[in-house]
């Protein structure tokens, strides 16, 4: 029983470490700069222009927003490559005819986009927050970063439906660019939820880290656990729903590409 | 000659439309990117109290947007991808230059993005009712000609320019948003700080893009209009000259080394 808890786990963070080193398409700490900050980075200062010429003048809503919409570069973009870039390198059909267990291995991809998405937010919060002099005496620092332990988590759930995606269509990076680009409108990034159009507001309340940036965003204004606790409790529930859904689709993704060898010829 | 020259023209662009420029990923950065930030702009001006939002910029200016980022993700990779395909010897090996093959394959990228403009005014014009009543139509076709000269040029510069590193791609995540940064595709130069408009001089896309926009809020022909188109083609072609330097460079390279697979 230890043993195969020993197993399972070593597998974890081997898929972990592998998965992130080989198929993030970095190989330069500048490429990894470049890709992880660069679009990040420039479209925030575009929306923070563009607010500017609508009559907005204060940019600290949309600069938090984009900061935490920063872990969807890892938790979406990354994970949705290595699920994807396994079939594209022409690993997938070894991965997928060895006996190792399928959750280790399929979730595993997760962990240091976890740790890189939640240090990147980490460091990159405090320098706004201080250029903003936004007021942080009354934060609850514990709290700030519960909230940012579960964005990075929750995130990974769309990355797991776009990387399983990825596997069915060789237009997956697209999709994955398109859902990762409708967020800066969804999820409350660069305005309130309540701005948008009334047909549009519900599909928020569907998609992970709606919930848990209103929530940071209550925090940095020195709310406590008890006018939170129910947006983090609907913010889990929804990135478990999220990731549950995308570890499912890859097996039966797994199970179709067995029955009809099809996985190489999409 | 002549003859010759258009079928070559007409083949090059043929085959960059099918193999290159005919998919998904490039009809979200023609359409869909350019339609997310247009609506990031619109509810932003909702929010700030604005009745409607302003079109030009809000609307026509996602469709330059799009324009760019279509150029750019073509373009930008073009020698790249004939690397990686095994075609780039078959190019510099034939008689035509790989110049005239950028040419045309830029040319085609620029036309093709011409749609996700025609999008954008269309949007403007169904949806929201844009009309052109009081606009300088001649001075609009004139800007647009000098718009998509700045990109032609711009594309066969970056083509040529990130030929020599296979980290080329790596890249292009730093010219996609800096120049609708800086080039204000969708707000006025004027909101940029003073440093960084000194900065977007540079680009004759800018000088372009002022004119286009003078042109649509005024029916006259002014001395301020000449002179931003003056600028775009002055800019446009130092990029070309600066493009045909890279592109000898390229080309010796190539031939004297003979390390084509590993620029």
């Amino acid at each position: 029983m230890m043993q195969k808890a020993a197993h399972i786990f070593r597998l974890y963070f081997y898929q972990a470490w592998y998965s992130y080193r080989s198929l993030f398409a970095w190989s330069t700490p500048f490429s990894y700069f470049t890709s992880k900050f660069g679009f990040p980075f420039f479209s925030m200062l575009m929306f923070v222009f563009m607010a500017k010429f609508a009559g907005l003048n204060d940019p600290a809503y949309i600069i938090i927003g984009n900061i935490l919409l920063m872990p969807a570069t890892n938790g979406i973009y990354g994970i949705s490559m290595t699920v994807g870039n396994e079939r594209q390198f022409g690993a997938m059909s070894y991965l997928l005819g060895s006996p190792a267990p399928r959750a280790p291995l399929f979730l595993g991809r997760a962990f240091f986009h976890i740790l890189d998405g939640l240090v990147s937010v980490i460091i990159a919060l405090p320098i706004a927050l201080l250029i903003f002099k936004v007021n942080i005496s009354q934060v609850h620092v514990f709290l700030l970063l519960c909230c940012l332990v579960i964005l990075t988590i929750t995130t990974t759930g769309l990355g797991f439906i776009m990387g399983s995606i990825s596997l069915l269509s060789r237009d997956g990076w697209m999709f994955t660019n398109v859902i990762g680009q409708l967020l800066f409108i969804l999820i409350g990034v660069n305005f309130a939820v309540s701005q948008l159009p009334r047909f549009l507001q519900p599909v928020s309340n569907f998609l992970p880290m709606t919930r848990v940036i209103l929530a940071t965003r209550q925090v940095l204004e020195g709310v406590g656990w008890s006018q939170i606790s129910e947006l983090l409790v609907g913010e889990i529930l929804v990135g478990l729903v999220y990731i549950l859904f995308g570890y499912t689709l890859f097996r039966i993704i797994e199970r179709a590409s067995m029955s009809t060898g099809s996985l190489d010829s999409i | 000659m002549s003859a010759s020259f258009f079928r070559l023209g007409w083949r090059q662009m043929d085959v960059q439309l099918r193999t290159r420029v005919l998919n998904l990923w490039t009809m979200a950065l023609f359409f869909i990117q350019p339609a997310i930030f247009s609506i990031v702009g619109m509810i932003l001006s909702h929010a700030a109290g604005n009745t409607s939002p302003d079109l030009v910029y809000t609307v026509i200016g996602g469709g330059i947007m799009g324009m760019w980022s279509g150029l750019v993700f073509t373009s930008t990779y073009d020698i790249r991808t004939d690397r990686r395909e095994g075609t780039l010897e078959l190019i510099v090996g034939s008689p035509t230059s790989l110049r005239r093959v950028e040419g045309f394959r830029t040319l085609l990228n620029i036309l093709a993005g011409l749609s996700s403009m025609a999008f954008a005014v269309l949007a403007a014009v169904l949806i929201f009712g844009y009309d052109f009543s009081g606009v300088n139509v001649t001075g609009i076709v004139i800007s647009m000609l000098f718009i998509l000269f700045a990109l032609w040029c711009m594309g066969l510069f970056l083509a040529n320019l990130l030929a020599w590193s296979r980290l080329s791609g790596t890249f292009v995540d730093l010219l996609e948003m800096p120049m609708a940064l800086l080039c204000g595709f969708m707000y006025p130069i004027s909101i940029l700080p003073p440093w960084l408009q000194k900065v977007s001089a540079v680009f004759p896309i800018r000088w372009g893009l002022e004119g286009l926009r003078e042109s649509m809020l005024s029916a006259t022909f002014t001395p301020h209009l000449f002179s931003r188109w003056l600028l775009a083609l002055g800019i446009s072609l130092a990029f070309l000259l600066l493009a045909r330097w890279l592109d000898g460079k390229v080309h010796d390279h190539i031939r004297i080394t003979g390390e084509l697979h590993s620029i």
